[in-house]
């Protein structure tokens, strides 16, 4: 009986690994392509391509008055024609997408990376987004070498995805437990009180009156920047990777570190704020910069003028704005031809 | 609906109500004591149902009510999740009351037992719904490991993934597709939605029962089958005969046949067959489109049966032309009705309807059928193939390299085609 057992077994994993073997020749192409289309941009690039951009929605031209259409990294290109980019971009991405981009690159490597970095990337309502199961599903076929496992992965729901009301009680809880650090003495100990405090008009800088939009936008960018960044955090992880997959692999990482609206962070929430803001910006050049890579600091490079979205702390930029940051990254880009 | 560990505190209660109630019930000898008793479990047992699945659905119609005369009822909208299956463990725990109260069953003395009946995992979300003498008889038995059990759990769960994943799963894309916009869509690709939706739902809930007749078969215990492939039937009556099985039954043995059934006059079993129905729809939602599909059913199965009465119509057993236009009567008119199922309202009934006829410029399609048709001809042809017995003894008495590569053929279909939308089963939300 144990023999029959075992023999059953073994002819079972037998054909398991044959049909994967079949799957990876066969439906994995297609199946990427449709499904993980980053991941599968990533794989087709053709080899001798100088610079890959990886970017999220700041790398769009949204203003219809732009002098302009080109994107950030359309406009590296620009500035720096000698150079072959390539931008592979979609919405709502973070670090935790792209090191499984990253490491769809094979033989075709290119030279440098200039991945998009997002401070909001690092805060509990992106980390716990209703967008993350869509985002995980993006590169559950690239989880691991296994692509037939990824497949049924993938079919069987698996791993198990949280639900929009987990995402949210794990967002609210985090607002909570994660106290916030100063130097000094501050008033509110976690985000969820300085957020409710802010809404209740206890929270402005003095000498400062609100309309209900400004008080409502000074609430996002607590919730969006109000926070430590510290070793545990989910996207320190996903950059190290990346960091780590540039060094074995001998290709230059740079972060391009986007502009954030700092000026009417401090006009709306004040300095502490904008302490945190800078806090985490020097942790992230600090490690990064340690670890080999270019961390491009373009944070407090834009003016308040070159943020499109008048009501939401997002990082979608004015012709100018793009224009500033491309220099910016094409000043550091060291590439050798 | 969902899983909220807190709600498996309703599942206690039920177990603690029809524990006592079975107890007492057959201790009692006053028979109007004993009626007492059962109606006094049935009623905790459908007030939880009504509480958690009708509520908002009767404080709705109310508040409809109270507009046509005139009068203002502002309706309490009550925002709870309505618990992963309990209409299947209600059902279940009512049928052993009744059979108690009847005198069919000994009530059980053992908590533990009972407890286990309810609460048995593979078939408690979503059936099938057994009666406490052969599931509670199954629990009961001593069971050893058997290589028989697992080598058969594994066969109905490798076939039930099979048809859930790849058949039901690949199908309903294309039924999600049509029936949140049909505008889009020409009356050929509408008509194929509607009747692609009758493979997906039958694939759906055939491949849960399968998947839980598997899981149970694996701990050595045996489950009724649920469905027996039901678009081969040739009429209304023979589809309720093979679908949902044990729902059927449990209306059948404990309204039906409470209601006199068909021991009245005409009229009074012409309203029982209608009752039988209504409730039907309304245990499958809290909406009238699932009553509409309900009385539907009801309206035809009358219908039929006044054909065969007046006509002294009856159907042959086996394979014939006949009964094959029969068969495609019967599937026609199933999948039509399957629309008020489906939609969420009637507006989108009948929108779906009208498109199913409106719009025949076939140059423009816009959907995408894939594998999907191919799936479901495998499908009817496995309902073909185990017209008589269930997949696991069809291949249990095949040669073994005929078996394995059944088996080689179905894994390679799991892993490489299967759908990867996020689609729960259907009949969870029950």
């Amino acid at each position: 009986m144990k023999k029959k057992i075992l023999y059953k077994s073994l002819l079972f994993l037998l054909i398991i690994v044959c049909i994967n073997v079949i799957y990876s020749y066969t439906f994995f192409s297609s199946d990427l392509k449709k499904n993980s289309p980053c991941a599968y941009q990533c794989q087709l690039l053709p080899a001798g391509i100088d610079v890959v951009y990886f970017g999220e929605s700041s790398n769009t031209a949204f203003a219809k008055d732009d002098s302009t259409r080109k994107s950030i990294s359309g406009l590296v290109q620009f500035f720096n024609p000698e150079i072959k980019i390539a931008t592979i971009d979609t919405f709502a991405v973070h670090a935790g997408i792209y090191k499984h981009w990253t490491f769809q690159f094979k033989e075709n490597k290119p030279k440098a990376l200039v991945v998009t970095m997002n401070l909001r990337s690092f805060d509990a309502a992106w980390i716990n987004s209703t967008l993350e199961t869509p985002l995980l599903k993006s590169i559950r076929l690239v989880q691991t070498p296994v692509y037939g496992f990824n497949r049924l992965a993938l079919a069987l729901k698996m791993p198990d995805e949280k639900t929009e009301k987990e995402r949210e009680q794990d967002m609210l809880q985090t607002w909570i437990d994660d106290e916030l650090s100063f130097p000094y003495p501050f008033r509110y100990k976690n985000v969820r009180q300085w957020d409710d405090a802010m809404a209740n008009g206890e929270a402005k800088p003095i000498g400062t009156e609100f309309t209900n939009e400004q008080i409502i936008l000074g609430c996002h960018y607590i919730k969006g920047f109000a926070f430590n960044i510290r070793e545990s955090n989910p996207r320190i992880k996903d950059f190290d990777e990346i960091v780590e997959w540039g060094n074995e692999n001998k290709v230059k990482i740079y972060f391009n570190l986007l502009a954030e609206n700092i000026k009417e962070a401090e006009y709306l929430v004040g300095k502490e704020l904008v302490y945190l803001m800078r806090q985490n910006r020097d942790y992230l050049v600090n490690r990064y910069t340690k670890m080999g890579a270019v961390v491009i600091d373009n944070m407090e490079l834009l003016e308040p003028e070159n943020f499109i979205d008048r009501n939401w702390t997002t990082e979608h930029y004015n012709d100018k704005g793009r224009i500033a940051i491309a220099k910016n990254i094409v000043k550091q880009l060291s590439i050798k031809k | 609906m969902a899983f909220v560990p807190k709600y498996i505190l309703i599942l206690f209660l039920i177990i603690i109500v029809d524990y006592i109630a079975g107890l007492t019930i057959e201790q009692i000898q006053d028979k109007k004591l004993k009626l007492f008793y059962l109606i006094l479990s049935l009623v905790s047992n459908i007030a939880l149902l009504a509480f958690f699945k009708y509520f908002n659905f009767i404080n709705s119609n109310l508040e409809s009510l109270f507009h046509v005369f005139g009068k203002e009822f502002k309706p309490y909208n009550l925002n709870v999740i309505l618990p992963i299956g309990l209409s299947f463990h209600t059902f279940q725990s009512m049928s052993y009351t009744i059979e108690v109260y009847r005198g069919r069953q000994k009530a059980e003395r053992h908590l533990g037992y009972f407890a286990n009946y309810v609460l048995f995992f593979p078939q408690m979300v979503a059936g099938p719904i057994e009666k406490y003498e052969t599931l509670g008889n199954e629990l009961k038995k001593n069971v050893t490991p058997l290589y028989d059990n697992f080598a058969n759990g594994f066969r109905l769960i490798l076939f039930g993934l099979f048809v859930k994943m790849v058949v039901a799963d690949n199908v309903a894309p294309i039924v999600n597709a049509v029936y949140n916009n049909p505008a889009e869509y020409h009356s050929a690709e509408v008509l194929a939605a509607v009747l692609l939706f009758s493979f997906q739902i039958y694939a759906d809930f055939y491949g849960y029962s399968t998947i839980a007749l598997g899981a149970a078969r694996l701990l050595g215990v045996n489950l009724i089958d649920n469905f027996k492939t039901p678009y081969l039937a040739t009429s209304i009556t023979d589809f309720w005969k093979r679908w949902h099985i044990s729902l059927t039954s449990w209306f059948r043995n404990y309204v039906y046949f409470s209601l006199g059934g068909n021991k009245v006059n005409a009229f009074k079993w012409i309203l029982n067959i209608l009752i039988i129905f209504f409730l039907s729809g309304l245990w499958h939602g809290a909406s009238w489109t699932f009553v509409v599909w309900g009385l539907l059913h009801g309206i035809v199965y009358l219908f039929e049966k006044g054909f065969s009465k007046l006509f002294n119509f009856k159907v042959k057993e086996g394979f014939s032309f006949l009964n094959l236009l029969l068969g495609i009567k019967t599937f026609l008119l199933v999948s039509f009705i399957w629309i008020f199922f489906r939609a969420e309202s009637f507006a989108k009934a009948k929108q779906i309807i009208s498109s199913m006829f409106n719009n025949w410029n076939i140059q423009a399609g816009n959907l995408y059928f894939g594998y999907s048709v191919l799936f479901v001809a495998l499908m009817m042809l496995s309902d073909v193939l185990f017209y008589k017995v269930r997949a696991n003894e069809w291949l249990a008495a095949k040669t073994p390299a005929l078996r394995w590569a059944v088996y080689s053929l179905l894994l390679f279909f799991l892993i490489c085609l299967s759908g990867i939308e996020s689609l729960p089963f259907i009949y969870f939300q029950f």
